[in-house]
């Protein structure tokens, strides 16, 4: 078999002593950077790629991807502990794996997250070695009528996100999408709600925004109830789930890592849905949908195993076509250049030591990540029971230079202080940050695809019905928008249900 | 106001600090900033970072790379403007930052001659005019004489970048109409193109140029007078519409006012590292022609394409405030 002859060749590459060696390095700066609340791995990245000069080609991309897939896991770790989600996936687990963490489930909330990770990894990772030039086909039929279309189906999903009403899920979605609509009009380059700021020329920044509704407004509840978190602190007990909570997440892992692969392959952002859309999914299937938002197993297992498999599967496009699914993979193409290889669909024939040593890299890093990881838990844990404040002000500290070591930007500092209050007052309002969060973050693509179709179709809005993919999209949303909206229509099914039953 | 004030009350002492260190060492005497004024990982920053590597080890001192992204470019050359001229804060200029954007700007941050010493041109790298093999079009002429017949789009990485400019340029001189539609950035402009949501693209060279030699895209003509030595068979668009030359740059920049014997010095360094066969291997992996020129050269360069891009920017009607 070519497959795994080509495996076999990719995992002797990736487990020479000093390509191991770097994959470490990797997953070890990148769950490092990943736990410090606001420093992505954008930066790192940035900063590291001098250093990778000197290393081989396959050495220096490993360690790059190793820092990309390590930063996701750790960043899920700062989710549940301090509520403080450093990339868009990792706000989804923030919802409930907080919540686990304020009952004195933290313990347990990590280990899922990093058990759900590590399999939504390895079966993303293979999926990527099967199917990535076939994958990539799907991915170039996806213009912008269906990214448009997508990004609908994405919006409507995140009301379902909220676990308080409708209507103050959807206000937060319309607050996102204006806050996204911040920064230069791409068609007509005209700035847009800037107040003449340049530095917002180019948008607010995702980072700041996160840090500020999720991080810093926790940070205020708790210095406002010092009491509550004493209780959250002194009830950690068990630290990994047992048999019944493992029953628990299988469902909810499996259907997360498909939901991530195949979002995970579209470069224009489909990534960024995945753990959002596994979530939604998850809570429409619980028997226990009123759970959601307090502390669901399901909704850290779900979302954590998506982003996980969609982190994987967005390096089919780079590793395929050369095309960036995200910043990171940018910088990912950047690296190459200075090796002086050039990315492309050449790149599987020209570089085959290249190609499958980067994947099967993948496998070997995610199997360091849960080892590395699972030990960890009881010391990230105790964490918790370091006095408020001292923990605070580090906190404030590490966002800080995080927020700032992203464009070397005084605004998106100011940014942070303004999203802190912002996420405070509306909080104490009873709103939920994340439709805000996802609002913000598909309303650009939202936008941009939505003008460019028209332009395409040089103003003719029927294309997004009279092309397949578009047109199946937009079904899919109108019947999640008919479940969101007519509970009655639900609840009535339930009666049914719970009749037949008895 | 705000930053600007703390800046310089930052630098102020970054200065008298270094000026203490002046009367005792040479420059430099401690690691020079280069400030790339775009996101890492595109061609810019490349460039960036390959010389800044090899220029570290001729000047003895580091030199770190750091990324201020945003505006096209503006942000960045905006703060190497502000900066203190002691040859510490240097700027990779490009074609947008010295001259697409004074032009287009409204509202304009800096003056790309007056606020700026001139170091040295480095490079040039070629744009390319680049189809999905599907579209009928094999040379420059076919796909001129169908855009005459049909209605056509072509992608670009932006409003108001080189190769926006670059296909106005195209159309305004073959008397075609063909759509503008811009992307934020190349990638995704390419994979539009590549999945032909989107026939034609005018984009960098570099870029492209793994899709051209795979087939994935038909590369029509290179945008530069001569052919690109990296792709011989490619005729330049200006065998067919004599006259058009369009190209991006990387040149270095120091603050208005920085010491001469400091810009001599940054010279002789980039010169030195744009000479070693490592990086010129690199640069012609990269389809960049290296140029290396003296600071006066560059000074006229800035002139010339500033004349140059004047009426095309006027007649596309291009202008961001």
């Amino acid at each position: 078999m070519d497959l795994l002859s080509n495996l076999g060749m990719g995992f002797s590459v990736a487990s020479s002593f000093a390509n191991l060696g770097f994959c470490l390095i990797g997953v070890l700066l990148g769950t490092l950077i990943g736990v410090l609340p606001g420093i992505g791995a954008t930066a790192t990245i940035a900063m590291l790629l001098p250093i990778t000069f000197q290393l081989e080609p396959v050495s220096s991309l490993i360690m790059l991807a190793g820092i990309y897939y390590g930063a996701q896991y750790g960043g899920s770790t700062t989710a549940i502990l301090i509520n403080m989600p450093g990339e868009s996936s990792s706000a989804v687990t923030a919802i409930d794996g907080y919540q686990m963490a304020r009952k004195g489930r933290a313990g347990t909330a990590l280990a899922t997250a990093a058990l759900g990770s590590f399999f939504a990894g390895s079966v993303a990772t293979f999926l990527v070695a099967i199917f990535a030039p076939p994958l990539t086909a799907i991915a170039l039929e996806f213009g912008a009528a269906e990214y448009f279309s997508l990004m609908v189906l994405g919006l409507v999903m995140s009301v379902a996100l909220a676990h308080g009403t409708v209507p103050k899920a959807l206000a937060m979605v319309v607050l996102g999408l204006l806050l996204g609509i911040v920064g230069t009009d791409v068609y007509t380059g005209t700035p847009r709600f800037t107040l003449g700021i340049t530095q917002f020329s180019d948008g607010l920044n995702f980072v700041a925004l996160a840090v500020g509704v999720f991080g810093i407004a926790e940070i205020l509840r708790n210095l406002e109830d010092e009491h509550e978190r004493q209780v959250m602190t002194r009830n950690i007990n068990s630290l990994f789930p047992n048999r019944d909570e493992l029953r628990q997440i299988i469902g909810p892992v499996l259907r997360g890592t498909g939901v991530g692969s195949i979002l995970g392959i579209l470069p224009g952002g489909g990534a960024i849905l995945a753990s959002f859309a596994s979530y939604t999914i998850e809570k429409k299937l619980s028997k226990h949908p009123e759970e959601f938002g307090h502390g669901a197993i399901a909704g850290v297992a779900g979302p954590e195993s998506a982003n996980n498999a969609g982190a994987q599967t967005s390096f089919i496009p780079l590793l395929t076509l050369g095309i960036p699914a995200n910043p990171v993979m940018a910088l990912m193409i950047g690296a190459m250049i200075i090796q002086g290889i050039v990315p492309g669909p050449s790149v599987v024939t020209d570089q085959p030591e290249l190609f499958w040593g980067i994947i099967a890299s993948m496998w070997i890093g995610n199997l360091m990540l849960v080892v590395l990881n699972l030990p960890l838990i009881g010391l990230w844990v105790k964490l918790l029971t370091v006095p408020y404040f001292v923990l605070f002000p580090i906190i404030m500290a590490m966002c800080s230079i995080g927020v700032y070591s992203v464009n070397s930007n005084v605004y998106d500092l100011f940014a942070v202080a303004f999203f802190g209050l912002l996420g405070y007052v509306l909080s104490k309002l009873r709103f939920e940050p994340a439709p805000l969060l996802l609002g913000f973050v598909l309303g650009p693509l939202l936008e941009e695809n939505l003008r460019r179709a028209m332009i395409l179709s040089r103003g003719d809005p029927t294309t997004f019905v009279t092309r397949p993919i578009s047109a199946g999209l937009l079904v899919l949303a109108l019947a999640v928008l008919v479940l969101v909206f007519l509970p009655q229509i639900r609840r009535r099914r339930e009666e049914v249900f719970t009749e037949s039953e008895g | 106001m705000t930053l600007t004030l703390t800046r310089r009350i930052l630098l102020g002492s970054a200065l008298a600090f270094g000026l203490a260190g002046a009367a005792a060492a040479e420059f430099p005497d401690r690691p020079v900033t280069l400030v790339i004024p775009f996101a890492a990982g595109g061609s810019t920053d490349v460039v960036g970072r390959i010389v800044a590597e090899r220029m570290g080890q001729e000047l003895g001192q580091q030199v770190i790379v750091q990324n201020v992204g945003g505006a096209g470019g503006s942000l960045g050359a905006g703060q190497v403007a502000k900066a203190d001229a002691d040859g510490y804060t240097i700027l990779m200029g490009t074609v947008a930052t010295h001259a697409l954007n004074p032009l287009i700007l409204k509202q304009k941050p800096y003056d790309p001659v007056a606020d700026f010493a001139p170091v040295s041109l480095l490079v040039l790298v070629p744009n390319v005019l680049a189809v999905n093999p599907q579209l009928p079009a094999n040379t420059v002429q076919e796909l001129i004489d169908l855009a005459k017949t049909e209605p056509l789009a072509y992608a670009s990485s932006g409003n108001g970048t080189p190769l926006h400019l670059s296909g106005e340029l195209f159309k305004a001189m073959a008397g075609v109409d063909i759509t503008h539609i811009p992307y934020k950035g190349s990638g995704p402009a390419l994979t539009d193109v590549l999945g032909n949501q989107v026939p034609i693209i005018f984009d960098n060279l570099p870029s492209a140029s793994g899709h051209i030699a795979s087939g994935k895209l038909r590369a029509l003509g290179v945008t530069t007078a001569e052919r690109a030595p990296s792709f011989p068979d490619v005729p330049a668009i200006g065998e067919t519409l004599p006259g058009y030359e369009t190209y991006s740059w990387n040149a270095l920049f120091a603050p208005a006012g920085t010491p001469p014997e400091a810009i001599a010095k940054l010279h002789d360094a980039a010169v030195a590292a744009m000479a070693d066969p490592a990086v010129a291997a690199r640069m012609g992996e990269f389809s960049a022609t290296i140029v290396a020129s003296s600071p006066e050269e560059l000074a006229e360069h800035v002139k010339a394409e500033m004349a140059k891009w004047e009426p095309v920017v006027k007649d596309a009607n291009v202008s961001l405030d």
